[in-house]
């Protein structure tokens, strides 16, 4: 059991990383494939849970067919249409690290030390679900950053899937019992409004010449 | 079993599919299933709005589709509204395609996504699942993307990125808040029952922990809100509301920022008896909304964002009425719901005859027009009287409701800020109303050219204009709709 907590734990880990390595990488197709690899992560992690709550075989393999192979498909596809380098951002690398971790740090503490203010259950104060509610709230929080600090649409977008996947990796500790058709309804959504955001983004580098969302300032007041 | 629930969504679905499977045939073909797709599922929605005023639940497949007395009213209005709004797309398209501004084979993907645009908006009034209704709320957003888009200029692309991308991301934080209740609830719900049931939810609201009560509310308000286009997080809605086609402005001015508005009312009120904290919050809201939205209106040159920021400040009157959370003030917040959204679309759909007969829709390019467009004049005029407040039109009576009920409630403060703000507000509109119709006409524009719209634009808004006026002299009419709509919201509201 100990050895099942370890690797959950080394598991909830690794999603953190593979959030920055999303959100750091410059080139987008490296950063497709950091989500991809955070995607696996997650249905792995699904799949563990699962053999307590068999209800999360679906939830294991709707995240794999949206998110390891429909999304990233379309990420890709529209990332060869457009560019492969993100717009330069605001912040530098060094420094976006440092503020990321700076907010990973408190995050995860915080949300750590206080589940219960969420946990609706005295079960989802333990561990692992303790750590599991602390990583989706601190990958939640990422994806948030992403999106706001971003100028590359397309990078914008990989925030946006982070944020998605906080979301959905909270449901494994706030509701393993979800129905299938509310799982499907769900992550339908998703994949529709990444298709949609990237058609537009798509028509927006052809107007604009670029994903840079800092030259979408024609409507202002 | 009422399977007319289900047939209130699925037609406009299924009309939009056809639209895109038929409709490349010929743009007839695309007009007359739109037509006759949204005239029948009016009827519809008629059907419906008259059992549920009597006071009847309709339930479908075990409650999972349920629609009270205020799912009536908002299917109602949506029907409406979509069926005015299709039938004045059918000249207003033509003619920009005649211009040049739209591509004759778009033609059946803007009928196509408005029929869906139509039926999600409908399939949100009749679910009763609280993770259904974020997807479904999440869905009206994509299947109005394209629409708001649809120019495919830069403007247009600006509007619909920012549109995809904060209500995708905003609406993540009411999934969040919609998980957060169902766990909250869930372990004191009965075995056997589905504790996915917003009804079912309601019955138990008092038992889920505080922490997990609050946190929720922040995040369906910051989530809805976002839809709803409540202050702060509008940033959207001028934007798509001034770049969509105008029939289009109308939908989402009139009924989609309702929905949000409706998902709020199914999700947070339900918490109102057991946290006293959650109602001020609300009000709070509204008034930063309104004061925001009408001071807005001031800066604005565009008409389009012009009624788009008076869309914020209405929206900021009816979430100040479910703020107040007692009966009259959600019965004036319920009762500005239904008229915003019949004198808004008006408001919209005269600045789009403007538009059809001018191609300006900035002030200062436009004046003089009363004379030659005489109809949509009085249209514009009576929705402009009706958004600023005056005496005898349907805008008055509720935000007279509003005030009493304010007052009445013991919010003074509330309700004189929302006194200056129908003041202002009605000075804006006075304000603009009188340099686009009377003056002169500016050099820019050729006397010649400008005609009066054509009867299927006209009639919609002639329509709506009657019935602004209508429930302004005389109340009463709507009375019914209201009282059991009101009395719907309160049987989710268990005493505490």
């Amino acid at each position: 059991m100990e050895e099942l907590a370890k690797l959950i734990f080394t598991i909830s880990l690794s999603l953190i990383i593979t959030s920055y390595l999303v959100i750091e990488l410059r080139n987008l197709r490296y950063s497709a494939y950091a989500y991809i690899l955070q995607a696996l992560l997650m249905c792995s992690l699904f799949v563990i849970f699962a053999r307590q709550n068999p209800g999360l075989y679906y939830w294991a393999l709707t995240a794999f067919v949206t998110k390891v192979v429909i999304i990233p498909y379309l990420l890709l596809r529209y990332i060869r249409r457009t560019t492969n380098q993100e717009f330069p951002p605001l912040i530098g690398h060094l420094g976006s690290i440092i503020l990321i971790s700076i907010i990973v740090v408190i995050f995860y503490g915080v949300t750590h030390q206080y589940v219960e203010f969420i946990a609706p259950t005295p079960s989802a104060t333990q561990e692992p679900f303790r750590t599991n509610l602390a990583v989706s709230l601190t990958i939640f929080i990422m994806g948030l950053y992403c999106i706001l600090v971003r100028r590359d649409a397309i990078k914008a977008v990989h925030g946006l899937l982070i944020l998605e996947n906080g979301v959905h990796l909270s449901l494994v500790s706030l509701a393993p019992l979800l129905r299938e058709t509310a799982i499907i309804g769900i992550v339908t959504d998703v994949v529709i409004a990444v298709y949609l955001l990237l058609y537009v983004i798509f028509g927006v580098y052809e107007k604009f010449g670029s994903t840079d969302t800092f030259q979408l300032k024609g409507l202002r007041w | 079993m009422n399977i007319e629930i289900l047939y209130l969504f699925l037609l406009p679905a299924l009309t939009g599919i056809l639209i895109f499977l038929l409709g490349r045939k010929s743009r007839l073909l695309s007009e007359g299933i739109a037509v006759l797709g949204s005239a029948v599922t009016f009827l519809i929605s008629c059907h419906i709005l008259t059992q549920t005023t009597r006071g009847e639940i309709l339930t479908l497949f075990r409650e999972e589709l349920r629609m009270d007395a205020l799912s009536g009213l908002m299917a109602g209005l949506i029907a409406f509204l979509g069926l005015i709004a299709v039938i004045y797309s059918i000249p207003y398209i033509r003619k920009e395609v005649e211009e040049g501004v739209i591509r004759p084979e778009r033609i059946r993907s803007y009928y196509g996504w408005i029929m869906m645009f139509l039926a999600s908006m409908l399939w949100a009034t009749t679910t009763n699942n609280i993770i259904m209704l974020w997807v479904i709320i999440e869905a009206t957003t994509l299947a109005s993307v394209i629409l708001v888009a649809f120019y495919w200029n830069r403007d247009a692309l600006e509007a619909g990125y920012k549109y995809a991308m904060l209500l995708t991301v905003g609406i993540t934080f009411a999934l969040f808040g919609c998980v957060l209740l169902y766990a909250g609830a869930s372990p004191y719900i009965p075995s056997g029952l589905d504790p996915l049931k917003i009804t079912e939810i309601a019955k138990v609201a008092g038992k889920i922990p505080k922490s997990i009560a609050l946190l929720s509310v922040i995040l369906l308000l910051v989530g809805f809100g976002t839809k709803a286009g409540i202050v702060p997080f509008h940033t959207w809605l001028p934007d798509a509301h001034a770049e969509a086609p105008t029939p289009i402005s109308a939908l989402l001015s009139g009924v989609m920022i309702k929905v949000g508005i409706y998902a709020l009312i199914r999700t947070v009120l339900i918490l109102y008896p057991f946290h006293s904290i959650i109602s001020p919050l609300v009000l709070v809201l509204g008034i930063i909304t309104m004061v925001v939205g009408v001071l807005m209106m001031f800066l604005q040159e565009d008409m389009k964002r012009f009624l788009a920021f008076c869309s914020v400040a209405s929206i900021g009157y009816i979430i100040m009425g479910l703020g107040l959370g007692t009966y009259l003030g959600i019965y004036g917040g319920i009762f500005h719901l239904l008229n915003h959204s019949l004198m808004k679309a008006l408001a919209f759909l005269s600045v789009g005859g403007v538009i059809y007969s001018t191609r300006q829709r900035r002030v200062p390019d436009l004046g003089g027009l009363g004379r030659l467009m005489p109809l949509t004049g009085l249209t514009f005029y009576v929705a402009a009287l009706a958004l600023g407040g005056v005496p005898f039109f349907n805008g008055f009576m509720s935000e007279f409701t509003l005030f009493l009920a304010g007052v009445k409630a013991g919010y003074l403060w509330a309700t004189i800020i929302a006194i200056i703000v129908a003041i202002l507000s009605l000075a804006a509109f006075i304000h603009i109303a009188y340099r686009v119709f009377m003056g002169s006409l500016p050099q820019n524009l050729d006397e010649n050219q400008i005609k009066e719209v054509p009867v299927a634009m006209w009639g919609g808004m002639l329509i709506l204009a009657l019935l602004c006026v209508l429930i302004g002299v005389y109340p009463q009419i709507v009375y019914p709709i209201l009282n059991e709509a009101t009395k719907a919201v309160f049987s989710m509201m268990p005493a505490p």
